[in-house]
């Protein structure tokens, strides 16, 4: 991810009624920072930006008079309204929710709910003893909740990964960052350019072939987010086990007991061939719901369940 | 084509910047172009605007599609470059005709070709290495390559600005002619002057690159190259290109929105700016407009 070069907005500046107080993240096209409105109530507003373009290194306004700049910055604008449209649509308590979306500073401005806790990649990298079976099982079978939503608004989110989840003060799972959400529906969204992160997008995305994206593409992504709480490190990216499979059974990388079913689970989700996965958010979260079978005191099981695990991770 | 490019001039230390920059590209051709009008000499700045906007001129009139002998092209472009100046220096009845170096680079299928005169260079970094680079046309290169004097030496010799090739002087220039190079994703073409070269070595650029992109990167390296010449600084000019994984679909610039016709030109010469950018796939405010209405509307109309 390139660093922004761009100049944050500073501390205190007031932008439609809303107080800057700081940056909290910047990445390749936005910077995101903590404000409150007139009342105090904390937001997150992303501010589109692109880093691949210098645009402000002083003040606020963003200074977009060169011609080849402005064409690129337009350009990825339209993404910026994709992710503002599909955020826009939904309310769900598993989903961050958009407030305010407006023009300001040559630029646009999505207000979204402050969400006070941390990334589950925060959590993979400092607490990876809390990732119980139960505690990945009750953390999913929420998350599922919040995508059953998008994907019931005709939305592909296909950026899944620790990141991009949010878990809040009360445990509750909040997914975040749309930006690469598509609607499946609109030709016109699916010619905009794919963005995707190695070792969580699915094989068909670097493919990029539309009629193949489904709910199935953000499944991988779940099972790839699943894997990485389990082996604390994110799977093979797709497209380089679509050419040799080397991803390292999830089993030799766990770091305490899990149930085999939830090996299979993780491992039907990563499946190459799409057809295999769990086919939507929801049997995703009835196989996640479940009660694993009690395996671990049964050597006859353990042996017979191997082939299997072997069969998956492939 | 998928390739992202960065340009820049800085006028340094001097009172005026001599050095021209540009870049240009169709669907299916790019050109790169950097020239140095040469100070000990009149008007340098005329000449090297000549070059860039002449070579520029004739590239977006030969190279709507493909070049058939790129090779070609670059030595007649730059030389048709030398008879313009030599005829403006004639029309302004100017007592010596203003002279300038020119390196130009065309990109297209998967290969480079690169002519130049004088000592602005062109590098190809692969790999954080030098993978291939021009031989200055100048006095000091001579001395090297006949084993007299070392690249350290040269770096401080006296006659290390001393060149014998160049457009706009009495002879025709004498033109170097690369091979066809062919392209590997990641590498990058870097043409400068010797405002840059001089301060900042090809094998630093090539470790940085390793880390960062040409547009991270570049910014950096010409504020540094000033900082090097502490306070004599001679104008510094870049122009860069790397060439991204061409199936990639998820990289900065692509010439795939534009039309047959269309050339996308940027150099900091005083006609040539052209403006318009990649077209066809524009956003206009009234798409603006409404698309943020759209937004806000849906906002209200699903409860929270």
């Amino acid at each position: 991810m390139p660093q922004q070069v761009n100049q944050p907005l500073p501390a205190g500046y007031v932008l439609n009624g809303y107080r800057i107080e700081k940056p909290l993240s910047s990445g390749g096209f936005s910077i995101v920072y903590l404000a409150r409105d007139e009342s105090g109530t904390p937001f997150a507003i992303k501010e589109y930006l692109p880093s691949s373009l210098a645009l402000r290194s002083e003040g606020v306004e963003v200074d977009i008079s060169d011609e080849n700049n402005l064409s690129i910055f337009r350009h990825g604008l339209k993404c910026f309204f994709e992710e503002g449209r599909a955020l826009a649509m939904i309310s769900h308590p598993n989903v961050v929710r958009v407030e305010n979306f407006f023009r300001a500073n040559e630029t646009c401005y999505m207000v979204m709910q402050y969400v006070r806790g941390r990334t589950l990649q925060f959590h993979i990298q400092r607490n990876r003893h809390e990732f119980t079976e139960a505690f990945i099982r009750r953390l999913f079978i929420h998350l599922m909740n919040g995508l059953r939503e998008v994907h019931a608004n005709k939305l592909l989110h296909l950026d899944i990964k620790p990141a991009n989840i949010f878990l809040a003060m009360d445990g509750r799972p909040v997914l975040l960052d749309f930006g690469a959400a598509r609607i499946t529906l609109s030709e016109e969204a699916l010619k905009l350019k794919p963005m995707y992160t190695a070792g969580f997008a699915a094989p068909e995305h670097y493919r990029f072939n539309p009629q193949e994206l489904g709910p199935w593409a953000d499944i991988y992504s779940v099972g790839a987010t699943i894997y990485t709480c389990i082996a604390g490190t994110p799977p093979q990216a797709a497209d380089a086990r679509e050419k040799k499979d080397q991803m390292i059974p999830l089993k030799s990388l766990a770091r305490q007991p899990y149930s085999e079913d939830l090996y299979a689970i993780t491992n039907e989700s990563l499946a190459l061939d799409y057809l295999q996965r769990p086919q939507t958010a929801f049997d995703l979260q009835k196989r996640l719901m479940e009660e694993p079978v009690e395996e671990k005191k049964s050597s006859f099981f353990d042996t017979l369940s191997k082939p299997v695990s072997k069969l998956f991770s492939r | 084509m998928r390739f992202t490019i960065f340009q820049d001039s800085h006028t340094g230390d001097r009172s005026g910047n001599e050095d021209r920059v540009g870049y240009s590209y169709s669907r299916n051709v790019l050109l790169l172009v950097i020239a140095d009008g040469m100070g000990g000499h009149m008007k340098g700045e005329l000449a090297a605007e000549i070059a860039v906007t002449e070579v520029t001129r004739r590239f977006q009139q030969e190279a709507r599609n493909r070049l058939k002998k790129p090779q070609e092209f670059l030595v007649s472009a730059i030389n048709s470059a030398h008879r313009a100046i030599v005829a403006q220096a004639v029309e302004e009845n100017l007592l010596e005709s203003p002279r300038t170096t020119c390196v130009a680079c065309i990109v297209q299928g998967n290969s480079a070709h690169w002519a130049w005169a004088g000592d602005s260079r062109l590098y190809v970094l692969r790999n954080g290495k030098l993978a291939a680079q021009t031989s200055d046309h100048s006095r000091v290169q001579q001395m090297i390559d006949a084993g007299a004097i070392t690249v350290e030496q040269a770096a401080r010799h006296p006659d290390r600005n001393k060149i014998y090739s160049c457009l706009g002087g009495v002879v025709p220039p004498q033109i170097g002619v690369a091979r066809e190079f062919k392209l590997e994703q990641g590498d990058t073409i870097m043409l400068s002057t010797d405002g840059f070269w001089a301060q900042i070595p090809a094998t630093l650029i090539g470790t940085l690159l390793r880390k960062q992109d040409i547009v991270g990167l570049m910014p950096g390296l010409i504020t540094e190259a000033h900082r090097r010449a502490m306070g004599e600084s001679d104008n510094i000019s870049v122009v860069a290109m790397t060439w991204e994984n061409q199936e990639d679909e998820n990289v900065s610039d692509t010439t795939q929105m534009l039309g047959e016709e269309q050339f996308t030109t940027s150099s900091n010469t005083q006609d040539l700016d052209i403006p318009g950018g990649p077209a066809g796939d524009d956003v206009t405010e009234e798409d603006i407009e409404k698309a943020i209405a759209e937004i806000q509307s849906a906002i209200k109309k699903v409860p929270r």
